[in-house]
């Protein structure tokens, strides 16, 4: 891994409890003088995961970005709090205002390439990132948004079938919850009753994209392959509706859980942001 | 000139293989150490394989969609003669003796 980074568990409590995310700024070598990005990784996965085994992180170090990460609460190395309303998705947006203001980031100016902050989103990190660039037009530049989704498929999730699984096997009628909770439960590192209170938290504040829509150019990215990708093109025609600049990119031959790798994303990504 | 083979490395995870997504580099490229060489997807994630050396590509091994086990060739290199010493012994034995230990701690359940 090329260029010096920082990382700490984040302290700055902004509402009630510490939301002990797990934050880095990673430096590059040779600094574009652009805006930093900001990575929000997808359910069950991390940092690690999501952005620098898939090669993201070098490849953003590569082009001189300044990159901020974060993993999501239960995720990664952030911590695990037992309440409920830190894992409801405007707690964890007011947090990553806070980490984002923290990590430097200024609100944008006229004709300042180094103002306010792009920020790349998967799969749930792509819900995320909508509703923080819809909520902070003044600071939010760019969005890439990969594997996006109109719905929300952890609204659908059957928590009750999933605690009765864990409880004492009773399988799983419903296929989506089998298979998200098969993933959660794929790897060690995950801490499966935060995921759930994350599911629980999400199912109270479902995704509503047509609510507040993000004004600023966008690019979303999904895997030709991609099931759940399929309604890009709404929320596509949801943003354009606003004015905004939007662009939609297909991969083909990937699908939701490989396209992530992908070098034609990378730097579509990239290249998008590059202004 | 020499030849230095390098295989899948492992993965983590008690992973024993990956399926090739994409090379991102071709037989007569010079690559850099940690430049990107492959894309391969395992059945808990999607990673991107950063050289382990610098040199010139002379074979790969598996199109998108074939699988490699952990281990087996992945892809050679043509080094300058003097630094094949160094490097050329590190890689081989390391994930077969991972899967016998794996195995070791199942039999113990």
């Amino acid at each position: 891994m090329s260029g010096r980074h920082t990382g700490e568990q984040h302290h700055h409590t902004v509402e009630g409890t510490d939301p002990q995310l797990y934050v880095e700024v990673h430096e590059p070598e040779t600094d574009a003088g652009l805006r930093p990005v900001l990575l929000l990784h997808g359910f069950s996965s991390s940092t690690k995961l999501n952005w620098q085994d898939t090669g993201w992180l070098a490849a953003l170090l590569e082009a001189g970005r300044r990159v901020i990460t974060v993993d999501l609460p239960g995720h990664g190395r952030s911590g695990a709090p037992e309440d409920m309303d830190s894992y409801s998705p405007s707690r964890i947006r007011a947090d990553l205002l806070q980490v984002a203001f923290d990590a430097g980031v200024r609100p944008l100016r006229d004709g300042d390439p180094a103002s306010g902050v792009d920020v790349i989103g998967y799969s749930l990190g792509s819900r995320l990132a909508w509703e923080f660039g819809a909520t902070q037009p003044e600071l939010v530049h760019r969005l890439v948004l990969g594997g996006p989704n109109i719905a929300d498929p952890l609204a659908a999730f059957d928590l009750v079938a999933a605690q009765r699984y864990l409880a004492d096997g009773t399988p799983i009628a419903d296929e989506s919850t089998s298979g998200l909770l098969k993933m959660a439960l794929g790897l060690p590192s995950n801490n499966v009753f935060a995921l759930l209170s994350l599911v629980e938290a999400i199912k109270g504040e479902p995704f509503d994209p047509a609510e507040a829509v993000p004004h600023m150019p966008m690019l979303l990215v999904a895997g030709e392959k991609d099931d759940r990708a399929a309604t890009m093109p709404e929320l596509a025609e949801l943003g354009a509706k606003t004015g905004a600049l939007v662009e939609q990119l297909l991969i083909p031959g990937r699908n939701h859980s490989n396209v992530i790798t992908s070098r034609a994303f990378k730097q579509a990504a990239t290249e998008f942001l590059g202004v | 000139m020499a030849e230095i083979s390098f295989p899948l490395p492992d993965l983590g995870e008690g992973l024993i293989e990956a399926t090739v997504l994409e090379w991102l580099v071709s037989p007569g490229d010079q690559v850099e150490r940690n430049q990107p060489l492959v894309e391969v997807e395992t059945t808990k994630s999607a990673v991107e394989l950063p050289s382990p050396q610098a040199g010139k590509v002379v074979r790969i091994h598996g199109g998108p969609g074939d699988k490699i086990n952990v281990g087996e060739p992945l892809i050679v290199f043509e080094v300058p003669d003097n630094t094949a010493g160094i490097v050329g012994t590190v890689p081989k034995e390391e994930a077969p003796k991972r899967r016998v230990r794996l195995s070791a701690v199942l039999d113990e359940d």
